[in-house]
């Protein structure tokens, strides 16, 4: 047999029988490679190497080792620890120590809220009168006004609309059967979308069924981790609930401060110059037409000015203000008399508010309509809107093209509205109001003096009391103080309703949902078919329950 | 993309009919009482390991090489495209300082795979989606960027929409009651549950599905997916932990992803994989800090939409008990379809309701309406009326579609119109299981349980569904195609939904054509051994045979395996 090749150098002290064997090793395998074509190469590589540098050999094995093991090793968490072995008693034992927390607790202190609530008996004589019952039928009014309905305009209560849409349930039936990619989408879904697009002046329109889920689901479509979202801080929850999904850096400014948010944009400009990006991230301003908990307008113009300084696109959800501001209810653009696609990236908007039906919309360009077909979860997997609700909706619109009046009366009686609380000195210990002028629902709250002298909290301890308890995690969300100031303001409520019969509403929240300050407030909503004198005797009769409940 | 800005289709609106043809088209007469099945309760047996048939391999390698050449085209376009025709791309490029919507790697799937086929898409339609649907023709454009509308409609035999039990019509007693509430209610809710948007429809409504699917009380919303994704942040928080169905819907996904949940996910119905991983689950608790969990809850569908599964309830009821997890089941596409008396998965099993805790469904399938609801013991319905946000910020229901729930409902019970309802349950029953039997014996893959309403039947290579889906669409049948992300990357399928208002002849015009597109398209591939097969040899039936055995056969469970 011939003299195994000489594996290591002989100046390394090995014992024989190692060599001999390593030797014997090398020399099959040499043999088996030269059967595999190509291996020729790796193995003159591979005996080159070990000739310059025989520990380089030693090196490359170790290291071949040690990926093999890696590769088949359990992958494990940065962090996580090795799960302790427990035995089968143990473990059996853990099992029945488990007790989990009840899936939902009932808490009695909250339950005046469902007595409260009002549920209308239809058949009522006007489109702004309404009878109802309280507390499962035991207390029960009617001919009320209602001034807590948010379908503002009225327009879908005419009887030719009505008409219109028992036709289209005629026609259509009721519901869509399937989602918009699978047949779902109707001639009217598309004649709607093209309605909404002309009439708001954007290149597209993309309908949804419901208005409150389209935030969550049109924000995280177009963001990632690593895009930054610049949100005003007292946004709503929808809004609260889209930047939570978004995956983004999200940023506060202060309400409404346009002065803030410069200096804000300024400084998330320095800090990208210093970082140097890989790619350009999307940024987005956030805000709301009209807010949904105060009512007041943000400054639209100065808001497009920076958003085009600092290059970022603007999202406004516009629920509560499209069909209210504007001279023909064309929302905040029409307002601040500026074009909507020059100014606006993402306009969110309901169908259910003040146009009267049901759903909600998002418009803007072509390409990020295109692109929410696909990626926008709430409206891919889920069913299209029912017919009906699309042509009363599109009917509404063209109503609207051609006839302001509504949105005119609409507007007067709001501004009616806002000056007689405003102008009352009597109730200005008590109540502030909020809104705008322009808006048509009335917002107004304790004034902070009265809250800190009568409940002992002001907005910022309510706050603070309520970033712990999310902080803690408590399954349980209850702060005392805010609980007897929405007690007070719901006897506001049942003193308007029992002796004035006027409906009106507390601005409900859920604290448990709430991640932004939050103070609780009432709204008084008016609606175009209500005469002059009805608005007005209602706010007498606000304004005195709210002086006979406050000063008690 | 499109550069043709705010394209639209045009209205047809349906055509002029006769009331006696429109209710011909919208829900076929029952040809014979044999074509009817009545479901038997399964008296708490739990569903046994799913068979599932595998393609041969050469099946799955041209399906893998489909899959490359698309991707590698698409690469070489793309790479083609942003060097000689950048106007074409402009919206994957920054545009004054601006990121663009979406980047060039997120969107690649879409614009070069998707894109090609999207004329199996989103066909538009006009009327009613019941026995017929009439799909507005289109011609497509530069690789279905636009399309243009010669101004002609089809009418298509309709095995596309969730209308299970038929309601999806424009006359009858739904019809009028939808009618009768505008007058009554209006067409508005106005405002949300808490504020001025609960009417007394609103609350009998809620009775009555409480009643339907056997729990005390019951929420209704106004969409889906919304009630699915605004669930859980009401009752979840990080400290809980939600087992999860791998192949939950996407609503599920995001209300668990909103609540700040942590999840684990376990395979397919794996109901061992399930115990382990909930045994784990309580042992470690909490990772890092292996504090106990406050609440596990495990999520399931009833019936599963892409795969014509269902869960295996008596099961999980066990798991749930033994280990004092809490219950969710989705009975999305569940109810109304499935169970001898329609209500869903606890009537199929003859389980007791009052053991899930938590029951959503929606009434956009069976019913034929919109929205969803949320049924549980009266003390959490109580509270999550407190606490949901859809109460308390989003819109309510409007009263035609609670008008067409509520009569609906009260068909399948008997309480309208008594017999009604019976029928539609049987006639669901036996066009199911005969559609799903005879496409067996054809030869197809065909995933799912005997009376699942919902027949997937699997293409494999992405370029067989928009043959299929197109050949269909010329032989005026409307069906559904599926592929990633919503299927496993080689499993496209397309997707048969069954419905009540399909007569046993419609069923036999279907099974023709597809026999003869899935001749041509070589997709009988199955090999019998997840039904089917009489002798165990892959089942290759002649079409007439089939047709004329199949209708009394598929009455009997031998044939199925369940």
């Amino acid at each position: 047999m011939r003299q195994p090749p000489e594996v290591l150098p002989s100046s390394i002290p090995v014992p024989e029988a190692v060599l001999r064997s390593s030797s014997y090793v090398w020399y099959y395998c040499q043999r088996a490679a030269h059967a595999i074509p190509g291996m020729r190469y790796v193995v003159s590589y591979v005996r080159k190497s070990h000739q310059d540098d025989p520990y380089r050999t030693l090196f490359e094995l170790f290291l071949i080792i040690y990926g093999i093991i890696y590769f088949f090793r359990k992958p494990r968490k940065q962090g996580e620890q090795a799960a302790p072995k427990l035995s089968e008693r143990e473990v059996e034992a853990l099992l029945d120590e488990w007790e989990p927390e009840p899936i939902a607790q009932q808490n009695i202190k909250l339950e005046w809220r469902a007595k409260s609530t009002p549920v209308l008996m239809g058949n009522s004589s006007a489109p702004t009168r309404v009878n109802l019952t309280r507390d499962e039928g035991r207390e029960s009014y009617s001919d009320v006004l209602n001034c807590a309905s948010t379908s503002f305009l009225q327009i879908s209560s005419d009887p030719e609309f009505v008409k219109a849409a028992k036709d289209t349930i005629h026609q259509y039936g009721v519901g869509a059967c399937g989602p918009a990619g699978f047949y779902g989408n109707q001639d009217v879904h598309s004649e709607l979308e093209y309605n909404l697009a002309r009439f708001f002046g954007t290149e597209r329109a993309v309908l949804y069924g419901q208005d409150f889920c389209i935030a969550a689901s049109v924000i995280p479509a177009f963001t990632k981790r690593g895009d930054v979202i610049v949100a005003d801080d007292r946004v709503n929850v929808a809004l609260q609930n889209a930047l939570q999904l978004s995956r983004s850096t999200v940023y506060y400014y202060n309400h409404n401060d346009m002065e803030a948010l410069e200096e804000l944009l300024e400084q998330l400009q320095e800090r990208e110059l210093n970082e140097k990006l890989p790619s350009l991230p999307r940024k987005f301003i956030v805000t709301e037409g009209l807010f949904q908990n105060l009512g007041d307008i943000p400054d639209l113009p100065r808001l497009v000015e920076l958003k085009r300084k600092y290059k970022y696109r603007l999202l406004v959800d516009e629920t509560f203000s499209l069909g209210v501001l504007g001279a023909n209810g064309r929302g905040i653009a029409e307002y601040y008399n500026m074009k909507r696609d020059a100014s606006v990236d993402i306009t969110i908007g309901s169908l259910a508010v003040a146009l009267g039906s049901s759903g909600g919309f998002v418009l803007g360009d072509n390409v990020m309509s295109m692109h929410q077909r696909i990626g926008s979860h709430a409206y891919t997997f889920s069913a299209a809107l029912p017919a009906f609700a699309v042509t009363t909706a599109s009917r509404v619109l063209d109503h609207l093209e051609h006839d302001n009046s509504a949105v005119q009366k609409l507007r007067s009686l709001s501004q009616l509205m806002h000056q007689l609380f405003i102008d009352d000195s009597e109730l200005s210990p008590y109540i502030e109001v909020t809104s705008s002028k322009e808006s048509s629902i009335l917002h107004f709250r304790l004034t902070d003096e009265y809250r800190s002298r009568v409940f002992h909290t002001t907005e910022e301890s309510l706050f603070q009391e309520l970033s712990a308890m999310h902080a803690k995690n408590l399954s349980e969300k209850y702060i005392e103080g805010c609980e007897r100031e929405e007690k007070l303001l719901q006897r506001i409520v049942d003193m308007a309703l029992k002796e004035h019969k006027v409906l009106l509403t507390r601005n409900t929240f859920v604290l448990k949902h709430e991640t932004l300050p939050v103070t609780p407030s009432l709204k008084l909503c008016c609606s175009a078919k209500m005469t002059e004198d009805e608005l007005r005797s209602a706010c007498e009769s606000v304004k005195s329950a709210v002086l006979a409940c406050t000063s008690e | 993309m499109s550069s043709i800005s705010n394209t639209k289709v045009p209205l047809f609106g349906p055509a002029k009919q006769s009331v006696e043809h429109k209710k011909n088209n919208e829900f076929g007469p029952l040809t014979s009482d044999e074509y009817l099945y009545q479901v038997h309760s399964r008296n708490g047996e739990p569903l046994r390991d799913p068979v599932l048939d595998a393609p041969p391999y050469y099946v799955v390698v041209i399906t893998y090489l489909n899959y490359l050449i698309l991707i590698i085209l698409g690469h070489i376009h793309d790479y083609l495209g942003m060097t000689f025709q950048k106007e074409k791309h402009r919206e994957l490029l920054e545009k004054d300082g601006l990121a663009p919507w979406f980047s060039k790697f997120e969107s690649f799937y879409v614009r070069r795979l998707k894109l090609r086929i999207d004329d199996c898409f989103s066909r538009p339609t006009t009327g009613v989606p019941g026995r017929f649907i009439t799909c507005i023709d289109r011609i497509s454009h530069d690789l279905n960027s636009y399309y243009t509308h010669p101004g002609t409609t089809t009418m298509c035999l309709n095995l596309s929409s969730y209308n299970y039990l038929g309601f999806a019509q424009s006359e009858g007693k739904c019809t009028d009651n939808a009618i009768a509430s505008v007058d009554k209610y209006g067409l508005t809710a106005g405002g949300p549950r808490a504020q001025a948007g609960t009417s007394d429809l609103h609350l009998e409504t809620e009775k009555l599905v409480a009643r339907f699917v056997g729990k005390e009380d019951a929420m209704v919303f106004s969409m889906g997916y919304s009630t699915n994704a605004n669930f859980f942040n009401s009752i979840l928080d990080s400290k809980c932990l939600v087992i999860s169905d791998e192949l939950n819907h996407t609503s599920i996904r995001t209300g668990v992803r909103l609540s700040g949940t942590a999840v684990k996910a376990f395979k397919h119905n794996d109901m061992e994989a399930l115990e382990k991983l909930i045994k784990e689950q309580i042992v470690q608790g909490q990772p890092k800090t292996h504090r106990p969990w406050k609440k596990i809850l495990i999520c399931v569908e009833g019936l599963f939409s892409m795969e014509g599964t269902m869960c295996n309830l008596p099961k999980l009821i066990e798991l749930k008990n033994k280990y004092k997890c809490y219950l969710f089941v989705d009975e999305a596409h569940s109810i109304g379809a499935i169970g001898p008396q329609g209500r869903g998965v606890c009537d199929y099993f003859g389980i007791n309701p009052s053991e899930v805790d938590i029951m959503m469904g929606t009434f956009t399938k069976s019913f034929g309406a919109a929205g969803g609801y949320i049924a549980a013991d009266k003390k959490v319905i109580d509270k999550l009326r407190c606490d949901l946000t859809i109460p308390n910020y989003g819109e309510s229901v409007p009263a035609p579609i609670l008008a067409q729930t509520s009569a609906s409902l009260r068909i399948i019970t008997g309480e309208l119109n008594p017999g009604e309802g019976l029928e539609r349950l049987q006639r669901i029953a036996f066009n199911s299981r005969y559609l799903r039997l005879a496409l067996q014996r054809l030869g197809f893959i065909v995933y799912g349980i005997a009376d699942s309403p919902v027949v997937p039947m699997l293409l494999y290579a992405p370029s067989k569904m928009p043959a299929f889906s197109r050949m269909m669409l010329q032989r005026k049948i409307a069906v559904v195609v599926v592929a990633y992300p919503a299927t496993p990357l080689i499993e496209s399928r397309v997707r048969f939904c069954v419905s009540a208002a399909l007569t046993k002849e419609d069923i036999d015009y279907l099974l023709r054509h597809v026999n003869e597109v899935g001749e041509k398209l070589f997709l009988k591939v199955s090999t019998g051994k997840a039904g089917g097969s009489l002798d165990g040899k892959p089942p290759r039936w002649d079409i007439e045979e089939v047709i004329r055995r199949t209708p009394s056969d598929c009455k009997d469970d031998k044939y199925f395996l369940i």
